[in-house]
């Protein structure tokens, strides 16, 4: 054991303040701390240790108004001989009697046996070994590794999972892939657009890191969540008047939103569902912005944005198109005649590289927004495209599907670096793209003003040690490469020219408009930006994220509460997996136009259906905890509907259980608990106790189960889940039932319906089934030897 | 920091430095060459460690010395000690409930205290109060006769008082 400092505290309210001010951790029996300790398995050692023990009178085992109350401290084996407890509360004395050892018992207490740390493996390995989610990690590595004691009736959510972590919008993806299962992409649908107001758009352009987050990545493949998300995306539309209805009140508060992409839009819809009136102004035809202009047809086509875009319009958003803000309309204008403006205006401009005869090529944006003018053959049939973004991908594939014979892309990024995503590369390829990684631009080669082609240089670097970025070339190592058309992809910058001489803002040192983090607003109050314009070019999740945060900062400013926002998650419920459908290890593959059918308005993939979908979503491991909590103590007390009072609150047995970092329990730094409160059991209700463990004495229990019968009867699992399990259905069955071998045998039989036993923890469910039944029976049997009793006494 | 603490141990009360991490098993061990009680598993599971504390028997590994201030404990070497508790040493003897011995102390000490709190222990209950004790060489139906003789041995001679 590593050092730390040892406290004696004489009060509940010392053990909390010393607990509270810094890391610390305290100590009843020390039965479970201590090898704790020994093994070293929490992710920061505790620098003290306080001793509960030294409070007097916590360890008492009293009867008040009927009802039992044991203090925390009460050591088990005193709870196990206490008459009053073997008497009327059975199944509790029958637990404390099953745990551990007669020694231990000596020394552990009721407290300490709730709050124990759990069992698993991975997490109780020696030094820490095993960062698992139960430790702030990834992964819980049982879900894949030896489980065979594991959870059978699903996992708890610890902090975020994976996929969410990597999601900019922070999508509760395990959640809706679970409600896909379940069957209601409805619920999906809303889950989503609690963070995305337009899957059906991203999840056919976002990169989706998500999916390398997932980690599948580590055993085979990623889940396809994008395509699932795009199957809620289509049903979201096939809806779009239920899922983007006016809001039911409106405020008189108005936003200008000033640019109709991404950023401006989610945040359009964000605003509006919290019934603002909100006015949208873009300078082009059509809103969308790059997603309208700049992104081919061919993987987004044009009337799902137009189709969003109308659905946002009936939910109430004004959109004013070619209406350019600086020309049409002056912002301070706007700024003075709405509550509060929103710029997401994005990036646009074309950027200067500066080489020379730079003026004879194009500019990529302006290409691919201008495909119409290129339809009659003027691409030539030589085409370099320079760049190694997403970006860059559509201008190549867009230039060949005008008809180029053949289409070169040079970047400076090794192959490995190149900021496009693996899917857009692929594509590039499969359609005959020569890619070249790690060339530079060196200079245009013309002839009278026509372009020849272009000069290369080796690009030996692209960052510096500090990651900025800096290329270094090879001036020695030069090519030529012949081309008609000369395409720039190499980024674009952010155009302010809208606002005058006078910008009125503060700018960031690269030129971006400049704003709080989490606020999204400016240097000036009530004006705010998010998206592309105070970022540089970024993958468009990102600005629908920068929107929906700039309308929460528009909410916050104007004090206005979105109802929508406040509807809290479901927590702390058991989320479950498809024990069969995580077996499968390909990923679904979206179906796609064959080569020769492929063109430049007609989209390339095919939508997934929903049962593809629903089954693709089968493969989640919905990444949680998978432990089986093994205390027997909670099992009783969740039979005999218990109360665990602490110094801050009380609580229901069944909802002590949650998901805590490392910990067990709810319960929050500082928190202590005191007593546990017992209702009294109705006349004639029974209860029992009973365990399977490998070794009787000694061991944890595989598998234990508590009941109690009568009208508030209960039927309760241990070491099956994270929390005691209660089968809800199977109380249901006994309820105000006298038990007999047939309901007995019924009980346990619909008690295990819902497992979802990882394969070599199966065994599990059917010891659960038995016990059941068996302490059923023997709470039954309480009632048989009571009558004979009472009526040898007559 | 250690801290100096009182403790009464086989009834002759000792003073030692306390390291807050330091376990009740370690300082008997370490700290006052009381190599009696065992060191095993370490983590509570084994019962080779067991010393009786304020007349419950416990494990040593599994208690922190310095929470141990003003408390009575027995080791197996009090006990054997004991001119009272000859008869269980003897019938552990006579028996040959032991075979390897490391285990030994931790049924013993196990034993004692279940003979103080219940002089006439029945085969059930001797199984009972020593299911947390582990012997590798598989000696446990000798332990329940030799507590069994040893009870009666003791209440024979008059409730082993004057032993
Ligand atoms: C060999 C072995 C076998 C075991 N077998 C079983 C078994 O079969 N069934 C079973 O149920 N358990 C079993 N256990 C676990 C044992 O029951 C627990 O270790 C014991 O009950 C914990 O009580 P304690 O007082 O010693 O807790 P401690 O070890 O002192 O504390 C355990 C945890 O609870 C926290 N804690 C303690 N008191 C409180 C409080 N009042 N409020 C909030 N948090 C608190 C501590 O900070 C610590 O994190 C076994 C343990 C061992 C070592
Ligand atoms: S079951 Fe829980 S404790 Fe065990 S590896 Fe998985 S996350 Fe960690
Ligand atoms: S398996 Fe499911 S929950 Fe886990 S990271 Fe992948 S998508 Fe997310
Ligand atoms: S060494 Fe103490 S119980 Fe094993
Ligand atoms: S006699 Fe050898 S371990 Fe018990």
């Amino acid at each position: 054991m590593k050092q730390f400092k040892h406290l004696n505290v004489r009060s509940v309210e010392e053990a909390s303040e010393a607990l509270g001010s810094g890391n610390a951790a305290m100590i009843a029996g020390g039965t479970d701390l201590l090898g704790v300790l020994k093994d070293n398995i929490l992710e920061t050692y505790p620098e003290a240790v306080v001793n509960l023990k030294s409070i007097p009178g916590l360890d008492r085992i009293r009867e008040e108004n009927g009802n039992l109350r044991i203090g925390s401290l009460a050591r088990l084996a005193d709870i196990a001989e206490s008459e009053l407890v073997s008497k009327k509360y059975t199944a509790l004395a029958q637990a404390a009697k099953a745990v551990a050892t007669p020694n231990i018992r000596n020394m552990a207490t009721i407290g300490g046996n709730l709050a124990q740390f759990n069992r698993c493996w991975y997490f109780r390995k020696s030094e820490n070994r095993f960062d698992c989610i139960r430790k702030g990690g990834r992964e819980c590595f049982a879900e894949t590794g030896d489980n065979r004691y594991h959870s059978i009736f699903g996992g708890l959510r610890i902090g975020a999972s994976a996929c969410k972590t990597e999601c900019p919008a922070a999508t509760d993806i395990p959640d809706y892939l679970e409600q896909m299962r379940g069957g209601d992409p409805g619920k999906a649908a809303q889950t989503i657009m609690k963070a995305n107001p337009m899957p059906m758009i991203t999840s056919r352009i976002c990169a989706h890191p998500c999916q390398l987050g997932c980690n599948r990545c580590q055993s085979d493949e990623s889940v396809n969540i994008s395509a699932i998300e795009r199957a809620v995306g289509d049903f979201i539309m096939e809806h779009r008047d239920e899922y983007y209805r006016p809001p039911a009140k409106g405020t008189a508060k108005k936003a200008a939103i000033v640019g109709a992409g991404p950023a401006g839009l989610s945040a359009a819809y964000f605003l509006r569902r919290a019934g603002l009136g909100v006015t949208v102004f873009d300078k082009k035809e059509e809103a969308g912005g790059m997603l309208m202009y700049a992104i081919p047809p061919y993987r987004l086509p044009r009337d799902i944005v137009r189709g969003f875009v109308s659905a946002l319009r009936k939910m109430g958003v004004e959109f004013q198109v070619n209406k350019e803000i600086g020309k049409d309309i002056l912002p301070e204008k706007l700024e003075c005649e709405y509550d509060c403006v929103l710029y997401a205006t994005g990036a646009w401009k074309r950027p200067i590289v500066g080489i020379t005869g730079e003026e004879l090529t194009v500019f990529g944006l302006d290409f691919l927004m201008d495909v119409k003018n290129w339809m009659k053959g003027k691409i030539g049939s030589e085409v370099l495209v320079a760049g190694g973004g997403n970006v860059a991908m559509d201008v190549a594939v867009t230039a060949r599907r005008l008809g180029a014979g053949k289409v070169t892309l040079v970047c400076l990024e090794s192959r490995e670096e190149m900021p496009a995503s693996p899917e857009e590369i692929e594509r590039a390829e499969d359609e005959g793209i020569a890619i070249m990684p790690g060339w530079g631009l060196s200079r245009v080669l013309e002839a009278g003003g026509e372009i020849k082609g272009m000069e290369l240089k080796r690009c030996v670097s692209v960052r510096d040690e500090e990651g900025k970025f800096n290329p270094q070339y090879d001036e020695s190592q030069t090519m030529e490469m012949k081309a008609e058309n000369i395409l720039m992809a190499v980024g674009q910058a952010v155009d302010l020219s809208y606002f005058g001489e006078n910008i009125g803002l503060q700018l960031t040192r690269r030129g971006l408009i400049d704003v709080s983090d989490d606020t999204k607003m400016t240097s000036k109050e009530g004006v705010f930006a998010s998206g592309d314009v105070t970022t540089g070019p970024d993958k468009a999740i990102g600005a629908v994220v920068g929107g929906r945060k700039a309308a929460e900062g528009i909410l916050r400013h104007l004090k206005i509460s979105d109802p929508k926002a406040a509807e809290a998650p479901g927590e702390s419920c058991l989320i479950r997996f498809d024990p069969e459908g995580v077996r499968k290890t390909e990923a679904l593959k979206l179906g796609a136009l064959d080569g020769d059918k492929r063109s430049l308005d007609l989209e390339d993939s095919i939508s997934p259906k929903m049962d593809e979908a629903k089954r693709e979503a089968a493969r989640c491991r919905n990444c949680g905890c998978y432990c089986a909590f093994p205390s027997d103590i909670a099992t009783s007390l969740s039979a005999l509907g218990a109360d665990i009072v602490t110094n801050r609150r009380t609580l229901s047995i069944d909802s002590l259980y949650g998901s805590s970092l490392s910990g067990s329990t709810v319960l929050e730094p500082g928190e202590i608990i005191t007593e546990v409160a017992i209702p009294a059991p109705e006349d004639g209700s029974h209860s029992a106790f009973l365990k399977m463990a490998w070794r009787k004495s000694i061991d944890f229990p595989v598998v234990n189960c508590a009941v109690s019968t009568g009208s508030k009867a209960r039927v309760c699992i241990g070491a099956v889940a994270p929390k005691p399990y209660r089968a809800i259905n199977a109380e249901a069955l006994i309820t105000g039932k006298e038990i007999s071998e047939k309901n007995a045998e019924e009980a346990g039989l619909i008690a295990v319906e819902g497992a979802i036993p990882f394969e070599a923890a199966r065994y599990k469910a059917q010891l659960a089934k038995v016990l059941v039944k068996r302490a059923l029976l023997a709470a039954g049997k309480q009632i048989a030897i009571e009558l004979a009793i009472e009526t040898e006494a007559k | 920091m250690p801290e100096t603490i009182e403790l009464n141990i086989n009834g002759i009360a000792k003073q030692l430095d306390a390291a807050p991490n330091r376990t009740l098993h370690d300082a008997l061990q370490y700290q006052m060459g009381l190599t009696g009680a065992k060191h095993m598993c370490d983590r509570g599971a084994c019962g080779s460690c067991t010393v009786i504390m304020d007349g419950r028997p416990v494990l040593s590994c599994s208690i922190l010395v310095c929470e141990c201030e003003g408390k009575a404990i027995e080791t197996i070497e009090g006990i054997a000690a004991d001119p009272k508790w000859k008869p269980l040493v003897d019938a552990y003897c006579k028996w040959d409930a032991m075979q390897c011995g490391y285990c030994t102390p931790g049924f013993l000490t196990t034993a004692k205290a279940l003979i103080d709190r219940s002089p006439n222990p029945s085969e059930q209950d001797c199984r009972e109060a020593l299911a947390g004790n582990i012997c590798m060489c598989g000696t446990y139906p000798r332990h329940a006769t030799a507590i069994l003789e040893a009870a009666r041995n003791m209440n024979s001679e008059g409730g082993g008082l004057n032993g």
